[in-house]
């Protein structure tokens, strides 16, 4: 028999259902293989801020004085980093006033108030910022308790993981900044971050006007990925369906805003003119 | 950072035309779906059940037909079709892209599933006549027991078929039809020497299939 042949050979009734069925009672559809360690929220901010911090202490003294973002130079964006944590605090204290403050106009004036400071000043001043971030979510209960601060609403954990999302887009700022290598987050916090993104895709689409029914199936490769199945646009029978695969770093970096769609490793089924709205969706969830 | 919930929700988020984003549309390049095996590979470990589904519908024939020829048994070869898709979905980190297709793996891999069904029903077989020479008083087979040993026998007769012509024609003479050396010689009609060898090298084979015991002489 030639491979052609065997190619052709009719398989059984049943057997395609029966071998599938059997496969996924084997190992359930979307979870990664090899499975990551489950982690909480706190934990991957706390690893984020780990490495944040250990980045921060390799650098020299002339690296805090570079551009980082925004016309902010390192020290600036440490001090940037530090106001947001400060909101976060009054947030996890029950303080409305800064549920709609603006992410980067609120924290301005900690960013400034780093010029002309030593580095070590503003690192350490970063440390405890980050630490009392973790003491008063650890205080603050159930990880489904909603906090607000800069125009968001989330459960605990959510901010807790947006946090860590936060704290290593700009960990790759200054290292960008500081010529140093990109920092990839470990699988089990990159699992956390990779399925907020896939989860609030919806909510992306809304806010650039996507209202197309779509089906999205989203397969994130490589360590922290996973595969999600979401629906964004109108709640509409028959939406089209759309296959999105790319590597979860990629993704996580395209959410952040730090990377353009045409840059990542596509593979798309379905529309490809609807799979880049996705796409493009997804980059305005980051607020910088 | 990320911009959430009631952010999203905010005012001025329904203004826009349904489906209107031609700045993001033209911003961005995709290419069509990739599907070769590392892009496969990649999507099974990230849990992508489509890519199972693409992997069977693409592959499952050539599998099935591969552990049919060794089993010659249509049930055990739709068991073994089973356990290569299932360890593969379970385990997708054990396939290596860079050593080869996914489907020779697959095969290959069918092919040892199919080779250890024939192994474990010789052993079973084995067992139950080592048992009944230790003890010759005891009553003979069972109904059920002459079914097992037919079973057995049918798998010998699939392992025997994967030796090269040349060997499984001497091995079957000399074994099922119980010809000498000298009489497979005589009867394919090549020097007893070649017989020999051809013998030798055809029970080296099953020997690598088989248990060791059953081809023993009792």
């Amino acid at each position: 028999m030639t491979a052609g042949d065997a190619d052709r050979v009719v398989l059984p009734a049943g057997l395609r259902e029966r071998v599938l069925d059997a496969s996924l009672r084997a190992r359930a559809a979307g979870q990664p293989e090899p499975a990551v360690p489950e982690i909480s929220p706190a934990e991957a901010f706390g690893r984020a801020a780990d490495a944040f911090y250990g980045m921060l202490c390799a650098l020299a003294d002339e690296d805090w004085g570079r551009p980082a973002l925004r016309g902010l130079d390192v020290q600036g964006l440490v001090g940037h980093l530090i106001g947001v944590e400060e909101d976060v605090h009054r947030c996890l204290a029950g303080d409305p006033a800064v549920a709609e403050m603006d992410h980067v106009e609120s924290t301005q004036p900690t960013a400034a108030r780093q010029t002309g400071r030593w580095p070590a000043q503003t690192r350490c001043d970063w440390r405890r910022a980050a630490d009392r971030t973790l003491d008063l979510a650890r205080a603050a209960g159930g990880h489904r308790d909603e906090f607000a601060v800069h125009g968001m609403r989330l459960p605990l954990g959510a901010l807790l993981v947006v946090r860590a999302f936060e704290v290593w887009t700009h960990d790759n700022d200054i290292r960008q900044a500081a010529g140093l290598p990109a920092s990839v987050p470990d699988a089990s916090t990159l699992r956390l971050m990779s399925g907020l993104a896939a989860r609030l895709l919806p909510y992306a689409a809304a806010r650039i006007g996507l209202r197309e029914p779509t089906s999205v199936h989203l397969v994130l490769t490589g360590p922290g990925g996973g595969t999600w199945d979401v629906a964004v646009g109108d709640a509409r029978p028959g939406p089209a369906t759309v296959g999105i695969v790319t590597d979860a770093v990629g993704f996580c970096r395209l959410v952040a805003n730090r990377l353009t769609a045409d840059r990542l490793d596509l593979h798309i089924t379905g529309d490809p003119g609807r799979a880049a709205d996705v796409l493009n969706a997804a980059s305005v969830l980051a607020l910088d | 950072m990320l911009a959430t919930l009631s952010q999203l929700n905010g005012p001025g988020m329904d203004q826009r035309g349904a489906g209107h984003c031609p700045a993001a549309r033209s911003r961005v390049s995709v290419q069509g779906v990739g599907g070769n095996d590392a892009v496969l590979a990649a999507r099974l470990a990230a849990g992508d059940d489509r890519a199972l589904a693409e992997i069977f519908d693409r592959l499952a024939p050539a599998v099935y037909a591969g552990a049919r020829r060794v089993l010659g048994d249509d049930a055990a070869a739709q068991d073994v079709v089973q356990d290569v898709f299932v360890d593969l979905w379970s385990h997708p980190d054990r396939y290596d892209p860079a050593a080869g297709t996914l489907r020779t793996y697959l095969i290959v891999l069918a092919r040892h599933r199919a080779v250890d069904v024939v192994r474990s029903e010789l052993r079973r077989v084995a067992r139950q006549e080592r048992n009944y020479r230790l003890a010759p008083g005891q009553p003979g087979p069972t109904p059920c027991e002459e079914v097992m040993a037919s079973e057995a026998a049918a798998a010998v007769r699939a392992a025997i078929r994967l030796l090269p012509d040349s060997q499984r024609r001497v091995v079957e003479l000399a074994y099922f039809r119980g010809l000498t050396c000298r009489e497979v010689a005589n009867a394919v009609d090549i020097p007893e020497g070649t017989a020999k060898s051809r013998l030798r090298l055809g029970l080296a084979k099953l020997e690598t299939m088989l248990d060791r015991q059953l081809l023993e002489p009792s």
